[in-house]
C-alpha cells in the first residue's frame, strides 16, 4: 500500500510530467515583456476560439501565419519579412473589410464541357487588406523568387508604396496616425494561399514581436 | 527488504522535491534595502504574468474540440480527421469551383458555387442518399425546373453514406472519382468511397467540421 502510494507521488513529481500546455512554446518565461504580449494575445484569442469560426493569428515573434479555428491550428503559412510603422494599432481584434477581388468564371448554361473552376493559382501574390479597427497589411512576394524584371517591378512598387506612405505622413499628418501599416512579405505560394484563406469579416489577431 | 526499498523511495521523493522548488538566491551582501525593493516587486510581477499566461493557455486548450473533428483544406482540397490534434484520416477530396451560374429571370442574382468556410457541426448521417436534385443543376444544364418533386429525385450519385452539415451540404462519394484533388463541385465535399466510409465511421451526429 505504502508503495504504492509513493509510485503515485512520483508520478507527480517526476519533472516534465503532466506538463502545462503552453500557446507559444517560444516564449521566454523570463522576459516580463513577452510575457505581457503574449498574455494580451491569448485573451483575445480565447474571445475568438470560443465561438464556432475561423480566425487568424499573425505572429511576428515566430514570423508565421496561423489560421485557426477553436484554438487548433488549422493551417500555418511561414512569413519571410515584416514591417510595421507603429506597434499601438497592431493590438486588439481586426476585422477583415477589403480583401483582394477574386475573378470568378460564369457558367454558360448547357455548354456542356466542364467549366474551369477557380483554385489557388488564381489568388494574387501581391494585395492589399484592410481591416476595421483602423489597420492595413500589405502583403508582397519575395523578390527572391521573381525573375530580373520581376524583380526590379517588385522594386519600383516597393518604392513607390514607401515614397506614398512617406508623403502621407508629411502632408496629410493624418492618415498614418489613424491607420497602422503591416507589410508582410511571403513567398508567392505562400501570398496567394493566405489569400484564399481569407474570408469576409474574419477576425485577425497580432501577436507583435519585442522591439528590434 | 521492502522497508529499505520503502527507504530508497522516500530518499529519491525529497530529492526531486528538493530540486522542483523554487530556488532562492541569498542577499548579495553590502545592497541596501532601497535596491532590493524594486527587484522583489518585480518578480512578483514576472509571476503574476507567468501565471496569468498559463491560466489563459489552459482556457484555450480547454476550448479545443476533445473528441475527433473533421478538418477541410479547400485549397489543396484535402480532408484530415483528426484527434488531440492527430491525423485519423487523411483524404483527397473535391471541393467548390467557385464558379458562379445566373438565376432565370430577372435581376441580378447568382449562385455561386464555394464550399462555405468556417466551423459547422455534422448534422446527419444518411446511408444509401439520394440527390434532391436542385434548381441550379437544371438551370446549368439548360434544361427547365421540373415542378413536380420526384423528377428531382437521383439516387445512386452521392455514394453510400452523406454527411449533412447544414444549408444543404453534405460530405458524400462521386462517380468522378478522376476530379479529386480539384475544385470543381458546387459546394459539397467529395471523398472516394473508402475515405467515404471512414469519415462516415469516425464522425457523429455533433462531429465539428473546420473548412478554410
Amino acid at each position: 500500500m505504502n508503495f504504492c502510494a509513493i509510485l503515485l507521488l512520483l508520478t507527480f513529481a517526476a519533472p516534465g510530467w503532466g506538463k502545462e500546455p503552453e500557446a507559444f512554446p517560444d516564449l521566454n518565461l523570463t522576459d516580463g515583456q513577452a510575457i505581457k504580449e503574449a498574455t494580451r494575445v491569448l485573451e483575445e484569442e480565447v474571445k475568438l476560439a470560443a465561438r464556432p469560426q475561423t480566425y487568424v493569428l499573425i505572429d511576428l515573434a515566430t514570423k508565421t501565419i496561423h489560421i485557426k479555428g477553436r484554438g487548433v491550428d488549422l493551417h500555418r503559412i511561414p512569413i519571410i519579412l515584416w514591417a510595421s510603422d507603429s506597434r499601438d494599432h497592431l493590438k486588439g481584434i481586426h476585422k477583415l473589410t477589403t480583401r483582394p477581388a477574386v475573378v470568378r468564371r460564369k457558367i454558360e448554361p448547357g455548354a456542356g464541357a466542364e467549366q474551369e473552376p477557380i483554385s489557388v493559382a488564381d489568388m494574387p501574390v501581391d494585395y492589399v487588406l484592410t481591416f476595421t479597427p483602423a489597420l492595413t497589411i500589405t502583403v508582397v512576394p519575395s523578390a527572391a523568387e521573381n525573375n530580373l524584371l520581376k524583380g526590379a517591378l517588385f522594386l519600383s512598387k516597393a518604392w513607390w508604396r514607401q515614397t506614398k506612405t512617406w508623403a502621407g505622413t508629411v502632408f496629410s499628418d493624418q492618415s498614418s496616425k489613424q491607420s497602422g501599416q503591416l507589410q508582410l512579405t511571403l513567398s508567392a505560394d505562400h501570398a496567394q494561399s493566405f489569400a484564399w484563406s481569407l474570408v469576409d469579416g474574419v477576425a485577425v489577431v497580432i501577436r507583435r514581436a519585442s522591439d528590434r | 527488504m521492502g522497508r529499505i526499498l520503502l527507504a530508497a523511495f522516500a530518499v529519491v521523493l525529497i530529492t526531486i522535491l528538493v530540486m522542483k522548488a523554487p530556488t532562492t538566491t541569498p542577499p548579495t551582501p553590502g545592497t541596501s534595502r532601497e535596491v532590493q525593493q524594486p527587484r522583489v516587486e518585480e518578480k512578483a510581477a514576472l509571476r503574476t504574468l507567468q501565471a496569468k499566461y498559463k491560466t489563459l493557455s489552459k482556457q484555450l486548450v480547454q476550448l479545443m474540440p476533445d473528441q475527433p473533428y473533421i478538418l477541410v483544406d479547400t485549397a489543396r482540397n484535402r480532408l484530415y480527421v483528426k484527434r488531440q490534434g492527430e491525423i485519423v484520416l487523411d483524404a483527397i477530396a473535391s471541393t467548390g469551383s467557385g464558379t458562379i451560374l445566373d438565376k432565370p429571370g430577372e435581376g441580378n442574382d447568382q449562385w455561386i458555387f464555394d464550399t462555405p468556410r468556417g466551423e459547422f457541426l455534422v448534422q446527419s448521417k444518411i446511408t444509401n442518399p439520394t440527390w434532391i436534385r436542385p434548381d441550379w443543376a437544371f438551370v446549368e444544364e439548360g434544361l427547365d425546373v421540373p415542378k413536380n418533386a420526384a423528377e428531382r429525385a437521383e439516387p445512386g450519385v452521392l455514394g453510400d453514406y452523406a454527411l449533412g452539415f447544414g444549408k444543404g451540404y453534405f460530405i458524400h462519394g462521386t462517380l468522378y472519382t478522376r476530379l479529386l484533388g480539384k475544385n470543381v463541385t458546387h459546394g459539397c465535399i467529395r471523398l472516394n468511397d473508402n475515405d467515404l466510409k471512414g469519415v462516415y465511421k469516425l464522425a457523429r451526429v455533433g462531429t465539428p467540421i473546420m473548412i478554410f
